[in-house]
């Protein structure tokens, strides 16, 4: 979770759903140029197209206060990269390039159309548009797509990237490694049978397939242009841009794809005749740059830094140039199952009641931070419905007699102790931590504090059961963006029993409910959407039940548009605005 | 001399063994001995939710499961020999001195390194050149005109330049002639090579920053060995023989006081060549001081070894060029 930083969703206020529902239902917008405005107001890019234009030329800048996990769209898995690579790869599906939920739909890309599900969501097809060429002028085959989906299998070249093909195709996914190391072999669960024709053969039925053949891992690789951990340096474009420089960790710079046309990706534009991408530049130095204009982009688009957000908040001005859209991210805690005495639900419920919720949300950023949440999954995630178990928004100071009455029942009535688990380098997380330390101690809940640093968090410490298990940590911080906005794609690494691992691991509460994994199960065999949202519901509804998180609050990011930068919408899937459409004046 | 030489390089480089034999233990022996186990040392360089199969080719890749005193032999051997690595496709040569391949970018660390080292070189040279003037010239006058107005003034700025952090003062003038008044715009590192004017002017604020910060000591070190040797017995005598003041001054007493100073500049320079991390960040140039912030923020063991290495090797060098210089300003340590 934490390597992936912001995956996500943009979610909106509950005003903004309100309108944004009719858009939900109006299809696969191709175009992002309707309904827009030009006049600065605040949150004008959320529901809308800010600034909508199909003027071309320029330059877009991007700047990012680290660098992307690789620019080979087979390794990356940072959502800023996901939304920036569909400039340069066209993966066989991606999201609609529209305001609003509108953008949380995946849409075809590379493909004619959605999967052709069959043999129970077993078997998925994907028939490839026609004349998609690389840049240099190659046509592009289904056996580019099989050779890109094949490579991603070398973890130990591409490590990044997530890891659906190896734990869903059928098949020798299991133990196949590779192109680069199994020369002679094949992966037999994908197959071409002609040029423009690519199957999928998976081992159960998974019915969200089309959302994983939406990481750009499927966008082609010719092979014999494939340099493997040198592929980075020069991705072989089949988007409306290509590479025409790379420094590594410095700078990279695009330019217009020659060979592009823009039937072929609908969701993209060919617009800024250059966009330059500058590597690990000051963070506060980025939101300065881009408040004098010097830059149009702040690339890992999870909003401002606290010194730019006072400034911009306070300044008329500035604030109707921003945007603050709930990004569908989460920041929570997780209650561990097994480390006595919350092995005991009324133990992990007077957890939940007795957080104070308002100071959580204080620690996190405030009201321009994060609202206050209530539920397992964001409002961002298809099939969800609010609801407040643990009384988080009736009465966000904590209910404290309802938390005194849980700890009765869990045999602990004048409290327990535990110890709460964080990352020391992340200051939100340590003022969080220190604001539930407080609310627990004024029901007698006697709280530890904890913490490691981010880089051996998963690996070392909070992810490591024997580790969570020999040192009482019950209570551990955590954030999580989704792989894609369905029920399946934002919780089963925390919550199904079957993504306990015994180092990195993600469902760190140790959550094993058999009701909650068969419904994961069930969620993916069902053969429609509607069926889908019901089981994500009830999942959601399960674990609050089961009280194996603590939510805190659904993240929000203030994001700021240089005056100039046309065409900009906050694109709900990504959090973040859609790089895919920006152009320039 | 040359001896010398000869006698200091061999010891630099039993210092560097000794420096690599450090370094590795405290990142691949202590956190073993921590309770660190490999493979969950590998989940931080692969994605999440990995497979098990993934973490353990990373680890083999990494060579992570091999017995520490292995993969020391590897390390150091590549920095002798070089090494091949297994980058997919094709495999990527490491020429020596190989200093490892990155756990993060799958690159070879030294050529990431090379590229970075003019940067840092251009503003560490660039700022001492401007310390050492402004340094100098201010500590001598200072103790020249001990207790006027010029003296207290200069040492008062001298005390706010010591006190004043850089990530303060380089934040503030990129406000200042940045943004508010552009009259150094978007400063960036450009090569010397391909525009000396904005290789110069692109570095004018860090310069100034770098240079403040050491010239106030300077100036301080400079204006108290100037008061010390200025009372000396031979700068009386130096007078009573009708020498010139400027000659006083400048061959009898700033050249006794500089001796403490160029010991100074020796480490100083050498630890700047290293990285001149907070103003490299500040500013954003990509130098070896921002390399090593990325490598300590990805957990990248071999660039940090790399980076560690290096900075080890400019400061022994530095160090030996100092002492060399020794015996050209005091020729006492010719005898």
């Amino acid at each position: 979770m934490k390597r992936r930083k912001i995956m996500g969703l943009a979610a909106f206020g509950a005003a903004g759903a309100l309108v944004l529902a009719a858009c939900g239902g109006g299809g696969s917008s191709s175009s992002s140029t309707g309904g827009g405005g030009t006049s600065p107001s605040f949150g004008a890019a959320v529901n809308s197209v800010f600034n909508p234009s199909s003027h071309k030329g320029g330059t877009i800048i991007f700047d990012h206060s680290s660098a992307p996990d690789s620019t080979d769209a087979g390794n990356t898995y940072y959502a800023s990269n996901l939304n920036f690579t569909r400039l340069y790869a066209t993966p066989l599906t991606t999201y609609a390039s529209c305001p609003g939920t509108c953008g949380e739909q995946v849409v075809p890309a590379l493909a004619t159309s959605l999967g052709v599900a069959s043999d129970g969501n077993r078997t998925w097809t994907y028939h490839l548009k026609s004349g998609v060429k690389f840049e240099d002028g190659t046509p592009v085959t289904s056996a580019d797509v099989k050779y890109a989906v094949e490579r991603t299998f070398d973890r130990a070249v591409l490590s990044n990237g997530p890891s659906y093909f190896a734990s869903l195709l059928a098949g020798n996914a299991a133990s196949y490694k590779g192109p680069f190391k199994d020369k002679t072999g094949n992966l037999t669960s994908v197959t071409t049978p002609d040029p423009s024709t690519v199957v999928f053969q998976l081992k159960q039925p998974f019915g969200d397939f089309d959302f994983v053949v939406a990481f750009p891992q499927t966008a082609p690789v010719p092979p014999a242009k494939d340099t493997g951990a040198n592929y980075q340096n020069h991705p072989i474009s089949t988007g409306p841009y290509m590479f025409q420089s790379y420094q590594l960790n410095k700078q990279y710079t695009l330019v217009p794809n020659p060979q592009w046309n823009p039937s072929w990706d609908p969701q993209v534009k060919q617009l800024p005749s250059k966009i330059i991408v500058n590597l690990n530049v000051n963070a506060p130095d980025i939101d300065n740059r881009l408040l004098a204009g010097d830059i149009q982009v702040d690339f890992p688009g999870s909003g401002v830094q606290a010194a730019a957000r006072a400034r911009i908040l306070s300044s008329p001005s500035l604030k109707a140039q921003s945007d603050d859209p709930v990004n569908g991210f989460m920041w929570f805690y997780y209650l561990n199952t097994k480390v006595p005495p919350l092995n005991n639900v009324h133990c992990r419920k007077a957890v939940e009641y007795a957080a104070n919720k308002t100071n959580l949300q204080t620690a996190y950023g405030g009201p321009y931070g994060g609202n206050i949440a209530s539920t397992a999954m964001p409002p961002t995630i298809l099939g969800y419905q609010s609801f407040d178990l643990y009384h988080a928004l009736s009465t966000p100071g904590g209910d404290i007699a309802a938390a005194k009455q849980e700890l009765t029942l869990c045999g602990h009535p004048n409290g327990f102790t535990t110890n709460i688990a964080y990352r020391s380098d992340r200051p939100r997380e340590v003022s969080s931590s220190t604001a539930l330390q407080a609310a627990l101690s004024a029901v007698g809940i006697k709280a530890g504090l904890k913490s490691s640093t981010s880089a051996t968090y998963f690996g070392n410490f909070a992810g490591v059961p024997t580790y969570v298990h020999s040192h009482d940590l019950g209570i551990l911080a955590g954030g999580w963006g989704p792989d894609w906005p369905g029920g399946y794609g934002w919780g089963w690494a925390l919550f199904d029993s079957a993504s306990i691992v015994s180092a990195g691991n993600t469902n760190i509460g140790e959550l094993h409910d058999p009701l909650v994994d068969n419904w994961f199960t069930a969620l993916e065999a069902a053969s429609s959407q509607a069926q889908r949202n019901t089981f994500t519901n009830q999942i959601d509804m399960q674990v609050m039940k089961d009280a194996v998180m603590l939510p805190a609050v659904y993240s929000k990011a203030l994001l700021y548009r240089p005056s100039g930068l046309t065409n900009v919408n906050v694109n709900s899937y990504y959090g973040m605005y859609n790089y895919g459409v920006l152009g320039t004046k | 001399m040359i001896v010398f030489i000869i006698r200091r390089l061999i010891a630099t480089v039993f210092l560097l063994i000794i420096v690599s034999m450090v370094t590795f233990a405290i990142f691949f022996l202590l956190p073993k001995l921590g309770g660190q186990t490999t493979y969950g040392l590998a989940t931080q360089y692969v994605g999440r939710n990995p497979t098990r199969s993934a973490v353990l080719q990373i680890e083999q890749q990494l060579g992570l499961n091999n017995p520490i005193y292995v993969q020391y032999w590897h390390y150091l051997s590549a920095i002798v020999a070089g090494e091949h690595y297994n980058a997919g496709a094709q495999s990527v040569y490491c020429p020596p001195p190989c200093f490892g391949y990155s756990f993060k970018s799958q690159q070879p660390v030294w050529p990431q390194m090379v590229s970075d080292i003019p940067v840092t070189a251009s503003l560490a040279l660039g700022a001492a050149v401007l310390w050492l003037a402004a340094g100098i010239t201010i500590g001598v006058i200072s103790a020249l005109r001990r207790g006027t107005i010029f003296d207290r003034a200069s040492m008062g700025a001298a005390l706010a330049g010591v006190s004043l952090p850089i990530f303060f003062t380089g934040l503030v003038s990129l406000e200042l002639f940045s943004y508010k008044w552009p009259i150094f715009p978007n400063v960036q590192y450009v090569a010397i090579t391909a525009n000396p004017l904005l290789w110069a002017k692109n570095l004018v604020l860090p310069w100034i920053c770098l240079a403040f910060l050491y010239a106030a000591l300077y100036a301080r070190l400079t204006r108290a060995g100037m008061l010390e040797t200025m009372s000396e017995d031979y700068i009386r005598t130096a007078r009573a023989k009708g020498l010139p003041e400027r000659t006083v001054i400048i061959k009898h007493g700033l050249r006794a006081a500089l001796t403490p100073i160029l010991t100074i500049f020796g480490l100083d320079l050498g630890l700047l060549l290293g990285g001149a991390i907070i103003t490299e960040v500040t500013f954003s140039l990509h130098g070896l001081g921002l390399f090593t912030i990325e490598a300590i923020q990805n957990q990248d063991f071999p660039e940090i070894m790399g980076v560690v290495m290096l900075a080890a090797f400019f400061i022994v060098i530095a160090n030996m060029i100092v002492d060399i210089l020794y015996s050209v300003v005091d020729p006492r340590v010719r005898h």
